[in-house]
């Protein structure tokens, strides 16, 4: 769960203000807008990695500014959707990087570290894939593994930035199912940005449409209505 | 497969150090049977010539060889984890360079305690240290990885004009022992240096192992290495103090050598294909190891023709590397 309260996002000015906004477990939610509204901004905020203005943000009941560096990987995986694959780096070999934040200082996975692995990579249709080295498969793939890494990871929170842009209609269809069986199934927090409003419209996800340096959180099923939101500080201004 | 293939060369390379370091005994301009060596290991008597040499002379050769080859390769590891860029090295970087300009400094400053070994090494270690905290100064505000590169090499010619200018102004004795010196040799080192050298080599190797996880969660990128969790700031410190002071030690004793940071953390990677720095530390150390002693010993070889400083060979064999390399990447 994150809880926003009177928070202010930005750098020297604010890009975004949210009043209050609750996101529960259980739920994945669709973060869209137009390019440069501050989407990217909004999840760095709930990394920490960028400072908040003003106002309180809580993760699972804790305050965000109190967790700290060690303990908020725990809570929080993200997706970078930059991962462009490092040469010699194998498929496995990063995808056991998502454990880091559970084993010490020396690096070494146990069974239990071994088992999520194999799981998540099982479940994402992976396994052909282990070997390989990360430089050398497709952008799809690559951005599949990433998000495998993300869930191998084992937060409660789970934030990923556009997972869906270099994937096929098909993949995109299967990693999205994916995350709302996982959203259920492990009371996890999902939130995607994405500019594929169609399959999020189609699998039912809870929009949060950001505009006029707001947040709206709101459940429609018409494509209109979306881009009618999106677009309405384009409007005004012009 | 790859679990047994990476074992299998490192065991073979592990094989190919003692055999290098006979390759360097024998190709010495005098000549010393292996039955020699060992006697003049475990029954030393003083007045046998042979056993002089071989402690004075050879030993020390043969190790510095070893700590100075697997040092410099390991510090280039490190550094090029540390900035994610394959060229980077503590030659191209700098921290040579910083070294160079210390140790000028306390040489040609005339006090008698900075142009002592103790002097010398600690201005080495200092100067690369300080070059290797301003190149990571530097790398946080570009992300280009050739731009860095370019500030290395603008560092270093900068350090250059500078230490001309002080040889102008320095005296006979002082410009002569800084010539000597950055002609870069390994035969400088004697044996009553070695257990300091080997210590401060050891502590070096040591704390490279401890800093496993962060060095293979930095193959990815700082961000997504502080996602996960890793202190940047501070494994950044760490890693730049190892360098430095793996890099700093064998530059005062050996005087710079080129391209060995540079060219074997690339072998490395080459042929043992993994990203896994428990591999990549071992074999960085060995073929570090294998590749100076064999420069060392081509040395010896040619040493009735030219003498040819240990610098100039290694840039011989390592420059055309990095440009294959270059093409390989940066087409």
């Amino acid at each position: 769960m994150i809880r926003f309260e009177e928070i202010e996002i930005g750098y020297s000015k604010p890009l975004l203000f949210i009043p209050s906004l609750t996101l529960d477990t259980g739920k994945v939610y669709a973060l869209v807008g137009l390019n440069g509204i501050g989407k990217s901004t909004f999840l760095n905020s709930i990394t920490g990695q960028t400072s908040l203005l003003s106002g309180k943000l809580f993760l699972n009941q804790q305050e965000l500014q109190k967790i700290s560096k060690v303990n908020l990987p725990k809570l929080i995986a993200y997706v970078d959707s930059s991962f462009t694959g490092v040469e010699y780096l194998t498929v496995l070999d990063y995808l056991a990087l998502g454990r880091s934040p559970h084993i010490n200082n020396m690096g070494k996975l146990n069974t239990e570290d071994k088992q999520v692995i194999q799981e998540v990579v099982r479940e994402l249709n992976l396994v052909h894939l282990i070997e390989k080295d990360t430089s050398e498969i497709s952008d799809g793939e690559r951005q599949l593994c990433a998000v495998a890494r993300a869930i191998i990871q084992s937060t409660p929170i789970i934030l990923l930035d556009e997972p869906t842009a270099f994937l096929d209609y098909l993949n995109r269809q299967k990693l999205i199912e994916l995350l709302v069986l996982i959203a259920e199934k492990q009371q996890k927090t999902i939130i995607l940005s994405s500019h594929d409003i169609d399959i999020c419209i189609n699998n039912a996800l809870e929009f949060l449409i950001v505009s006029e340096k707001k947040i709206l959180k709101t459940k429609v099923c018409d494509k209109q209505v979306v881009i009618r939101e999106m677009e309405k500080n384009v409007l005004k201004s012009s | 497969m790859i679990k047994k293939r990476i074992p299998f060369i490192l065991v073979i390379s592990l094989l190919l150090v003692p055999l290098s370091a006979f390759i360097h005994l024998s190709t010495g301009e005098i000549y010393v049977s292996l039955n020699d060596f060992f006697s003049a290991i475990f029954e030393f008597k003083g007045n046998n010539s042979t056993h002089v040499l071989i402690r004075e002379f050879k030993i020390p050769r043969i190790l510095i060889a070893i700590v100075a080859g697997g040092g410099l390769a390991l510090s280039g590891m490190l550094m090029q984890t540390l900035f994610n860029n394959p060229l980077a090295g503590p030659y191209v970087l700098g921290i040579n360079s910083g070294a160079s300009l210390l140790v000028a400094l306390s040489l040609m400053s005339g006090f008698s305690f900075f142009g002592s070994d103790i002097g010398i090494i600690s201005a080495a270690l200092i100067g690369a240290f300080l070059a290797g905290i301003l190149m990571m100064a530097v790398a946080q505000r570009i992300h280009s990885q050739i731009s860095l590169l370019l500030v290395g090499l603008m560092f270093g010619s900068f350090t250059s004009a500078l230490v001309s200018i002080l040889e102008s102004l320095s005296g006979e004795g002082a410009l002569k022992a800084y010539t000597l010196w950055t002609m870069g040799s390994l035969q400088q080192v004697e044996f009553n240096q070695l257990p300091l050298i080997l210590f401060i080599f050891i502590c070096g190797i040591f704390l490279s192992f401890i800093l496993i996880k962060p060095l293979n969660m930095l193959v990815i990128g700082e961000r997504s290495a502080g996602l996960l969790g890793l202190k940047i700031s501070q494994v950044r410190f760490l890693i730049m103090g190892i360098t430095a002071l793996l890099a700093g030690l064998i530059t005062a004793f050996c005087g710079p050598i080129a391209f060995v940071g540079l060219a074997v953390p690339n072998l490395t990677r080459i042929l043992l294909r993994t990203q896994n720095h428990s591999y990549l530390i071992l074999g960085n150390l060995l073929f570090g190891s294998i590749f100076l002693l064999l420069c060392d010993s081509c040395i010896q070889l040619f040493s009735k023709q030219i003498a040819l400083p240990i610098n100039a060979f290694t840039s011989i064999v390592g420059a055309p590397f990095v440009v294959f390399i270059l093409m390989r990447k940066l087409r």
